[in-house]
């Protein structure tokens, strides 16, 4: 599915060269469910923007389904992340002005999926997360939980190749992550691929395959 | 699965559209307050065109009402001693005159002379000041001006210079209360007794002249009773109007009428002309050129406001998308493309420009239409100045829009996830 090597990503800050991730080899199979742990600050965001084709990285590569990414334009990668990847943020990041259904429309939307298609599609993906009565609703009309189910809809309405999620839990209480952790692993036993980052030991144990990072490295 | 196609679908322009209308009505106020620049810009561009070719096509109308077939002789400066006296002030015209190029230039169909005085005009207890003209018999057929009631005065009445007077509509407004008939009233003019045996048409108003508001009374009364007759020189009149059998004969006329004149006032070269002559299309042309000219400056400086309009929208688009630099974020790392992003946001700059602009259109086709018919002069728009007006509005929002667009389109994904 994934696989990457010695990636290296440096941020600039003035003149100095900040190294943030420092050689990552990692591979990922399809139907995998991988957490990525570590301590605040030690790269798992920088890591999962550069698999979710937000950020590039410094050296490395990065390969997809057998394709080179690094190699992809602006408008490349803006298309990989609609039809390969799903992303869910700690912040649900949902636009505050649409509808649970139009949220989960909105990847469609950059597609190019018929209307009447996006409108049915979304409002299925809203009832496999179990927000089926709750369309119509705006984020600010939701829990957290549910805003991150109507965000797991939308990550999930393209048929992604790859689920990313930063920190899925880390704006939720105890009972709302259990709640989605479940999800996600209903999820799993659907055969969605399944790359989740987390500070949270009690989350990362639910995943099959438990990864460490420590200052840019992964270590084992 | 491979990955083989690796173009981004293109938003179409109408989604593009629908999500602009949705962003914009989702602060309808803000989205007001930017329109009313362009909405006041473009309605005052059209209103001020359109009213501006409505009075040229009025005033247009009225002159060519006076028929376009005719010619003014103007009494010149009478040069004594040196010393111009003025236009009209001593009259270099007389009556004789008249009745020369009557007889003498052959494309002449119709030759009326007339004596012109501001005079105060009494009925009763009412008075009002007018045009007082004297003049002959061809006065109506010349100017294209009938009697609407009661006859205009004959060759009897003329000879003998009797106290008769023919009033115009505005005259009458002035001086007879609704329920009286003028017709075998008298009047004073100048305290002189008159008979009124007629009322003429209603013509509008002629452009600097207004056929409405005078009297008509016989040359020979006017030059012996308000002048005070030079009998020397002849009988001394302001103008005379000369008409051929129609507009192409004009110049010929012109021409012919030069000579006589010079012939019978002993000028050698035109420079020394005493007299003058216009005709009707040159008045026009010249009031054209004006009211083109007072137009045009009036639609530029209402132009301006446009610009201003513009500056008002591309302020508020560049705050919008410093405050929806995370919305931004949130569409690219869904997939959509610097282009889409940039197509977004230059359509919100578009449509509110463009939906300005159509406000501004009804709205300045509104103040046409309540101007038109307070002032009564024609109701003209040009859909040309429609089409410009929409267009110029949807330029203005395109110009405003591109750099806060651009602004959007080049935010790096992680910077605006990350930015609140
Ligand atoms: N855009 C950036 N510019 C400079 N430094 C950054 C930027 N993004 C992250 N960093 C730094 O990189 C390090 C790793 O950050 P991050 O990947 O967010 O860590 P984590 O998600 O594991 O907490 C931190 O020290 C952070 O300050
Ligand atoms: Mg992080």
């Amino acid at each position: 599915m994934i696989t990457l090597e010695n990636i290296v990503k440096h941020y600039r800050l003035g003149d100095v060269d900040v190294p943030v991730l420092k050689g990552i080899n990692l591979h990922v199979e399809a139907g995998e469910y991988v957490s990525i742990m570590g301590a605040s600050g030690s790269g798992k965001s920088t890591l999962m923007n550069i698999i979710g084709c937000l950020d590039r990285p410094t050296q490395g590569s990065y390969h997809l389904e057998n394709r080179d990414l690094t190699t992809l334009d602006k408008d490349g990668l803006a298309y990989i992340r609609n039809q390969y990847l799903g992303f869910v943020f700690q912040q649900f990041n949902l636009l505050s002005r649409l509808t649970a259904l139009e949220n989960v429309m909105l990847p469609m939307v950059y597609a190019g999926i018929s209307k009447t298609d996006r409108r049915d599609r979304a409002a299925a993906a809203l009832v496999k997360v179990g927000l089926g009565d709750r369309i119509t609703n705006r984020p600010s009309q939701l829990s957290g939980g549910q805003q991150q189910r109507v965000a797991i809809a939308r990550a999930l309405v393209n048929q992604p190749s790859l689920l990313l999620a930063d920190e899925p839990t880390g704006a939720l209480d105890t009972k709302t992550s259990k709640d989605v952790m479940a999800l996600f692993h209903d999820l799993h036993d659907q055969g969605i691929t399944i790359v989740v980052i987390t500070h949270d030991s009690d989350v990362a144990e639910q995943t099959k395959r438990k990864i460490h990072i420590q200052d840019g490295l992964i270590i084992d | 699965m491979s990955i083989t196609k690796l173009r981004p679908h293109a938003v179409p322009p109408l989604e593009v559209g629908e999500m602009a209308i949705a962003a914009l009505l989702s602060n309808k106020l803000r989205s007001g307050l930017t329109m009313l620049g362009v909405i006041i810009g473009i309605s005052s561009v059209i209103g001020i065109s359109s009213i501006g070719q409505g009075v040229q096509k009025s005033t247009e109308e009225s002159l060519r009402g006076l028929g376009t077939d005719i010619l003014q002789v103007m009494a010149g400066e009478a040069e004594s001693g040196g010393i111009s006296q003025g236009q009209g002030s001593v009259s270099t015209l007389t009556w004789e005159d008249a009745q020369a190029i009557a007889e003498q230039a052959p494309s002449a169909t119709v030759v009326s002379a007339y004596l012109q005085r501001s005079a105060q005009v009494v009925y009763g207890a009412e008075n009002t000041t007018t045009t007082v003209y004297g003049t002959d018999l061809n006065f109506p057929e010349a100017n294209n001006t009938f009697p609407a009631t009661g006859r205009f005065f004959n060759e009897e009445e003329l000879d003998a210079a009797a106290s008769v007077v023919v009033i115009a509509p505005t005259v009458q407004e002035n001086l007879f209360p609704p329920n009286v008939d003028p017709i075998g009233e008298t009047i004073r003019i100048q305290g002189e007794v008159y008979d009124v045996i007629g009322v003429m048409e209603e013509k509008g108003a002629q452009g600097p002249m207004d056929r409405d508001d005078a009297v008509y009374i016989p040359l020979t009364a006017m030059s012996a009773r308000i002048i005070g007759n030079n009998s020397l020189m002849g009988t001394s009149v302001n103008g005379i109007y000369l008409k051929g059998e129609d507009e192409s004969q004009l110049e010929a006329l012109q021409f012919q009428a030069e000579n006589i004149l010079r012939l019978r006032h002993d000028i050698d070269v035109p420079e020394n002309d005493d007299f003058r002559i216009s005709n009707q299309a040159d008045i026009l042309e010249t009031l054209n050129t004006i009211l083109g000219l007072l137009t045009g400056m009036i639609v530029a400086v209402a132009g301006i406001s446009l610009v201003v309009g513009g500056i008002g929208i591309a302020n508020i688009m560049l705050v919008s998308v410093v405050e929806r630099t995370r919305e931004i974020g949130i569409r690219k790392a869904l997939g959509a493309t610097d282009s889409t992003i940039l197509n977004q946001f230059l359509t919100e700059s578009i449509v509110i420009s463009g939906a300005g602009g159509v406000v501004g259109i009804v709205l300045g086709v509104g103040i046409t239409f309540v101007a038109a018919n307070l002032f009564s002069f024609a109701f003209v728009i040009s859909g040309g100045a429609v089409l410009a007006g929409f267009g110029l509005s949807t330029a203005v929002g395109l110009i405003a829009g591109v750099v806060p667009a651009r602004n959007a389109a080049k935010l790096d994904p992680i910077d605006a996830l990350r930015s609140d």
